[in-house]
């Protein structure tokens, strides 16, 4: 079976219609034509009339949960979500920055998207092994199946295996590639604090110039803030104009996150998030 | 001349630093390479203070709360419990010598448990030999 990304695109382009003239969702979020077919962008259809512009193809990989937290609240909001992209409208539920009431998600089953950089399919590395979204409202297509279940840590065990010189000079390498242009962030559904931590004055968490230590401290409180909140999807690494893997440091955390609090990021509207959590009986070996 | 490590040690209000102070009045001997900041809660640590304090220059990094369920605030320790773990696994998968960082539930009648971590923590340091992954050279 192979995915047919014309009709999702046809299917996202009446579902957004209907919504918008029916009043049920004043934007749309979704995917508009870039200056070619490798480099769509992310599309705000606000008019019926809008809705010709969208486009979905295998490029598509933006996380579209990000612009959710722009609009005011109780904007009723449309928006377009794959398999990651549905766990981190389940974060941002869970951490109140949006209602459920709010929102109808157009979910859509789809595997074999790729990097428009390096023409890579993403499957493997940045989807948490997910191809169908987790919460949706209406599907576009038949939810896929059969395909090869992958364990989404299985890209960490190269990295797991090298002792901790190795380790730290592969990170030093990559951290000093950093130019501190905030893709990453920007990339983020995840990060949404305003302001970020890192254009803080006083305290001055680190250094704002693209330094070794600056970088370090921007990098390890990013991954800190995002314990146990990240979704894979990858986007902060895909975003990066110098090709930092963040996705793999993102993925050992929320593979210790998942392995010490027993919960997945973005799984289910009920669960709390790991961090602002706490069971009586978490053991202390965690801190070993 | 021998290393002396700069050890940062972050104790909570009601219980660690209490004992910091019990170990001091019933004269027990421990390392002087501690200096200790006081925080109401070990809750209150911001994990940042830790990667910060490894890059101004401390060999290591020693926190002490409440044993838990103790905590003078009902519920804080358990959030540092968690918090701190993630810290630790940052700091480690990132290459830092895991040993530098270490969390201790220390309570205020345990001066003597208190002056043992220190002793046992200054030597561990020591063995491992000066931070210099992320201290900032100058």
């Amino acid at each position: 079976m192979t995915i047919s990304f014309k009709q999702i695109e046809e299917k996202l382009k009446t579902e957004a219609k209907r919504l918008l003239e029916s009043g049920q969702a004043s934007v749309v979020l979704a995917y508009g034509k870039g200056y070619d077919e490798k480099h769509p962008m992310p599309y705000v259809a606000r008019n019926p009339s809008d809705v010709a512009n969208i486009v979905f193809n295998e490029y598509c990989n933006y996380n579209m949960a990000r612009y959710l937290v722009r609009y005011p609240a109780g904007t009723k909001i449309a928006v377009a979500v794959k398999a990651a992209d549905s766990r981190a409208v389940i974060q941002l539920i869970q951490e109140e920055k949006v209602k459920r009431e709010d929102l109808v998600l157009l979910g859509i089953p789809v595997y074999g998207m790729k990097n428009p950089k390096t023409q890579e399919i993403i499957d493997g590395k940045t989807t948490g092994g997910l191809y169908n979204p987790v919460l949706y409202d209406i599907l576009l297509g038949d939810e896929v199946h059969g395909q090869a279940i992958q364990s989404p840590y299985d890209v960490l065990a190269a990295y797991e295996l090298m002792d901790k010189e190795a380790r730290f000079a592969f990170w030093k390498k990559e951290f000093d590639k950093c130019i501190r242009c905030y893709a990453c962030r920007k990339a983020c559904p995840m990060c949404y604090c305003d302001p970020c931590f890192i254009d803080q004055n006083k305290p001055k968490w680190g250094d704002k110039s693209p330094q070794s230590h600056g970088n370090l401290m921007y990098h390890l409180t990013r991954f800190h803030h995002l314990a146990g909140r990240c979704i894979d999807c990858g986007e902060c690494s895909r975003a990066c104009p110098v090709d930092i893997p963040l996705y793999l440091f993102h993925k050992k955390v929320a593979k210790e996150c998942e392995e010490m609090f027993g919960q997945a990021a973005g799984m289910s509207i009920e669960d709390k998030p790991a961090l602002v959590n706490f069971r009586v009986d978490d053991s202390d070996k965690i801190l070993e | 001349m021998s290393f002396e490590p700069k050890i940062l040690g972050i104790a909570c209000n009601w219980c660690t630093y209490t004992g910091a102070d019990l170990a001091g009045t019933t004269r027990l001997q421990y390392p002087q390479n501690l200096r200790v900041v006081r925080v109401m809660c070990s809750s209150r640590i911001n994990p940042s203070f830790i990667f910060r304090a490894f890059q101004l220059g401390a060999d290591g990094v020693l926190i002490g709360g409440c044993h838990p369920g103790d905590c003078h605030y009902n519920t804080g320790n358990l959030y540092a419990r968690r918090r701190l773990a993630v810290t630790k696994k940052i700091l480690e998968f990132s290459g830092l010598e895991p040993g530098r960082f270490r969390v201790e539930w220390i309570s205020a009648s345990e001066g003597n448990k208190f002056a043992e971590v220190v002793t046992e923590f200054t030597a561990q340091i020591k063995s491992l030999g000066p931070q210099t992954k992320f201290k900032i050279s100058q």
